[in-house]
């Protein structure tokens, strides 16, 4: 899979792969972290020390709805996007997102990391590891997963510098 | 005839300020948190770069000091973009 900026507008995922092409589509559905306590608290971490009462019962009341908002929107845009992969079976895919969509595409992409590495418990250690693993556990096949998933945060970053802000022409 | 006018003392409060926190996190990419400084201070990509690798290798940095009202809403941001970020009064 490559990841490049196609024009002013408008980012390119090229020969996307079947598997990377599940791995995608599966960015939305992790996302959803209903009934994952550990994953929410992450998601929704504490803005200050307990002391700050006012603070945080102000958080929880007026803010915490609005990440939600922010977080259901990015899942959104991603899950919209993906439907508008070109596939054709037993061939690579290609997927154009638009650079005003890249936030989402990040804040997603964040969220499902998040999820996995609070699911699985990675340490900081595993997480900072980029060797190939020794052996293929579920646990191996997930850290590699949010590997993947960093890459593309990375393609998009650098697909993203220069990139006109809030143009919502349709792409390509 | 010259008129008195009385002298009113007025005593303003000055509020201590508030520091917005960012504490390391192994997830968030170190090109992902220097855009999000970039984007939600407005820093230049160099001092965006210092708070980030403040972050990395200390496991914290202050990256912005100021009044509350405008503290919280930073805290606020950052959270949107999921970096782990608290709200502290500084000494």
């Amino acid at each position: 899979m490559l990841i490049h900026r196609l024009n002013e507008d408008s980012i390119e995922f090229t020969d996307v792969e079947p598997i990377e092409a599940d791995l995608l589509r599966q960015i939305p559905i992790l996302c959803d972290v209903h009934g994952d306590s550990r994953a929410e608290s992450r998601l929704f971490s504490t803005p200050a020390d307990p002391s700050q009462t006012q603070f945080l019962t102000d958080w929880e009341e007026y803010v915490r709805p609005e990440l939600q908002h922010i977080f259901l929107s990015a899942r959104t845009t991603v899950e919209k996007d993906l439907e508008k992969m070109e596939e054709r079976l037993g061939h690579p895919s290609r997927l154009v997102i638009l650079c005003s969509h890249g936030e989402a595409w990040l804040n997603a992409l964040n969220q499902a990391r998040l999820v996995l590495a609070n699911k699985f418990e990675f340490t900081d250690e595993e997480l900072s590891l980029h060797e190939v693993p020794r052996s293929f556990s579920r646990r191996d096949l997930v850290l590699l997963q949010i590997n993947f998933y960093a890459a593309i945060q990375e393609r998009i970053i650098d697909g993203l510098e220069g990139c006109a802000e809030g143009d919502e022409k349709e792409p390509e | 005839m010259a008129e008195t006018v009385a002298e009113k003392e007025t005593k303003v409060e000055i509020e201590a300020p508030w520091n917005v926190v960012v504490h390391n996190d192994p997830v968030n990419l170190m090109s992902y948190v220097t855009m999000v400084f970039q984007k939600v201070f407005g820093y230049s990509k160099q001092k965006a770069q210092k708070h980030m690798l403040e972050v990395h290798y200390n496991g914290r940095s202050i990256v912005w000091t100021g009044v509350r009202e405008r503290a919280e809403l930073y805290v606020q941001q950052l959270h949107g973009y999921l970096l782990l970020a608290t709200l502290e009064k500084s000494d």
